[in-house]
């Protein structure tokens, strides 16, 4: 469980808060989703929550985190860091550089934490396998591309085993292939495990499938927390300059023309916008079969 | 910035660093305890060049130690050649000539610089840097002092190609980088604040990214590597700690002249 109590926060040499009085509760095995402007607190919170804020970046902080009942205040970033994983944005500055091979930089960590070989070789193999790289073992970190460089990132968190993992716009440097790979991997690891993950990310579509639940963040402040369904069918998601999903937009604009049943909710994925359109007897008339055409979409 | 020769396994490079360490810098006491041009060159032909071949790196070992070595010892021959205080004079051209207790002195000088380079690159062609770092913190050293030394290392190739597309990206914009000394000055400007300020970005970045992996945490350290470490290993760097303490000695006592 994370519980963020009121918390506003301001970097260090700025006027205006990046966090204002943020309460925000998650519990265990949560997959929380995080949405907002750029500039809006994501990468903030993100911090808050794996515990870089207050203990890497100074600044002025009120409020309470809480990590599992512990005051993120009262414990050392060192004693955080093996309940909470941080991925963040950048592939390349993820890389230790203290290593020479994929495998030894997942290891990184466990060295760290003092893990005996060989559940060390274990865990490392287990990890690669599960994020999709295990034939990349042997190469330089240095020497992969961006997506395989981000994998490599969560790997090295993963391996660690946190409780708790923070992403704050992982798959924004990677490729469609990339990203789903990134987002399976994430859902899988609840189930599995039941581990409490925390998304900032920008691809709705995703989140809505996938999430629990979808907090908004706007100028600091979060303005909307609710199911994904509800967050991004609602109208004012506008107003936080967050532009509403495809599958949104289409059938709100079929709705219009009386295309999409005026009874039904709007549709967040793909399946429910297939379902809705296939349902809508004007559609059907015009023998329009979307469920041929489902492979495009990504 | 990697000399280190990969795809040979040749025996030197199975060896604990920690061995091939304590050998350097043997050989280095070694040529400098024991007096004379004569002694260094011994050192060389009888520890060095043998080890080299076993090693098989002779070859790239040479040509490395040429390159280093060459530029300094004409520079020590000519300067100590004509600048030697006092001296005989050997050789004179015009108003200038070359003692020979200047070149004497000069081709000692040489010579140990010829015999320390050639000890350190069969350290250093031979060992990863990684597993040199691995077994130096294993032995004590501060495992920050290690990372930074690494991360030096694969980071500044890194640096260096961000440079070069810094210098690509202004040039496409119009920035003059040729021509005149004060022209080139000029275009260092708009090359470094990006360079720098990007920089310190990554710096702070790849802080968080350590730290979130446990970097400081107060903890023993395991490793995932195992350096290996045989028994005749041990025995041999015992032995090689001798070697040295007997020349020194020696040489204190006044047997070597």
């Amino acid at each position: 469980m994370i519980a963020l109590d009121a918390v506003t926060y301001t970097y260090p040499a700025t006027a205006q808060p990046a966090l204002r009085e943020v309460s925000l509760s998650i519990p265990d095995g949560q997959f929380c989703a995080v949405i907002g402007a750029n500039g809006a607190g994501k990468s903030t919170l993100c911090y808050a929550l794996s515990g870089f804020i207050p203990h890497f970046f100074r600044g002025e902080l009120s409020g309470r985190i809480r990590i599992d009942d512990v005051d993120t205040q009262a414990v050392s970033l060192a004693e955080l860091v093996q309940r909470v994983g941080l991925v963040f944005q950048n592939p390349f500055n993820q890389m230790s550089g203290a290593k020479f091979t994929v495998r030894e930089e997942v290891a990184f960590g466990l060295e760290n934490l003092g893990v005996p070989r060989a559940e060390m070789q274990t865990r490392i193999a287990r990890t690669l396998e599960r994020v999709g790289i295990a034939d990349l073992a042997d190469r330089s970190p240095f020497a992969l591309s961006g997506g395989q460089q981000q994998r490599v990132a969560i790997a090295s968190m993963l391996a660690m085993d946190p409780r708790v993992l923070v992403l704050d716009e992982p798959t924004s440097q990677l490729d469609p292939i990339g990203a789903r790979e990134v987002f399976e991997t994430i859902r899988a690891l609840i189930e599995e495990r039941g581990t409490t993950v925390i998304l900032a990310e920008h691809k709705l579509e995703w989140i809505a499938a996938f999430a629990d639940r979808l907090v908004v963040l706007a100028n600091g402040r979060i303005v909307m927390d609710s199911s994904p369904r509800q967050v991004l069918t609602a109208p004012e998601l506008e107003r936080y300059h967050i532009g509403a999903p495809r599958y949104v937009q289409a059938a709100r604009a079929a709705r219009e023309i009386g295309l999409w049943p005026a009874d039904r909710d709007l549709p967040v994925t793909l399946d429910e916008a297939t379902e809705g359109f296939s349902s809508s007897s004007s559609l059907n008339s015009t023998r329009l079969d979307l469920r041929n055409s489902r492979n495009s979409g990504n | 910035m990697l000399i280190y020769l990969t795809g040979r396994s040749g025996r030197l490079h199975g060896l604990n660093p920690i061995t091939k360490v304590m050998l350097t810098l043997v050989v280095i006491v070694c040529g400098f305890v024991l007096p004379g041009v004569w002694a260094t060159w011994l050192v060389f032909g009888s520890i060095v060049l043998p080890l080299s071949l076993w090693g098989g790196i002779a070859g790239p070992l040479l040509r490395a130690v040429a390159r280093i070595t060459l530029p300094f010892a004409i520079s020590l021959f000519v300067i100590q050649g004509l600048f030697f205080p006092g001296g005989t004079p050997i050789l004179s051209l015009g108003p200038v000539s070359f003692k020979a207790e200047g070149l004497q002195f000069a081709l000692l000088f040489a010579s140990r610089l010829f015999l320390l380079s050639s000890a350190f690159m069969l350290l250093l062609l031979t060992t990863h840097p990684g597993l040199l770092m691995l077994a130096l913190v294993q032995r004590g050293l501060p495992a920050n002092l290690a990372y930074i030394i690494v991360a030096t290392l694969q980071i500044v190739p890194r640096f260096q190609a961000r440079a070069a597309s810094i210098l690509d990206a202004q040039r496409a914009r119009g920035l003059e980088t040729t021509g005149s000394l004060l022209r080139r000055l000029r275009a260092i400007v708009p090359l470094v604040g990006p360079l720098v300020l990007g920089s310190l970005v990554d710096v702070e970045e790849r802080a968080i990214a350590i730290e979130a992996r446990g970097f400081s945490l107060r903890r023993p350290k395991t490793s995932l590597i195992d350096i290996p470490d045989s028994r005749a290993e041990k025995g041999l760097r015992r032995g090689l700690i001798v070697a040295p303490v007997v020349l020194i000695v020696a040489r204190l006592a006044g047997w070597l002249r």
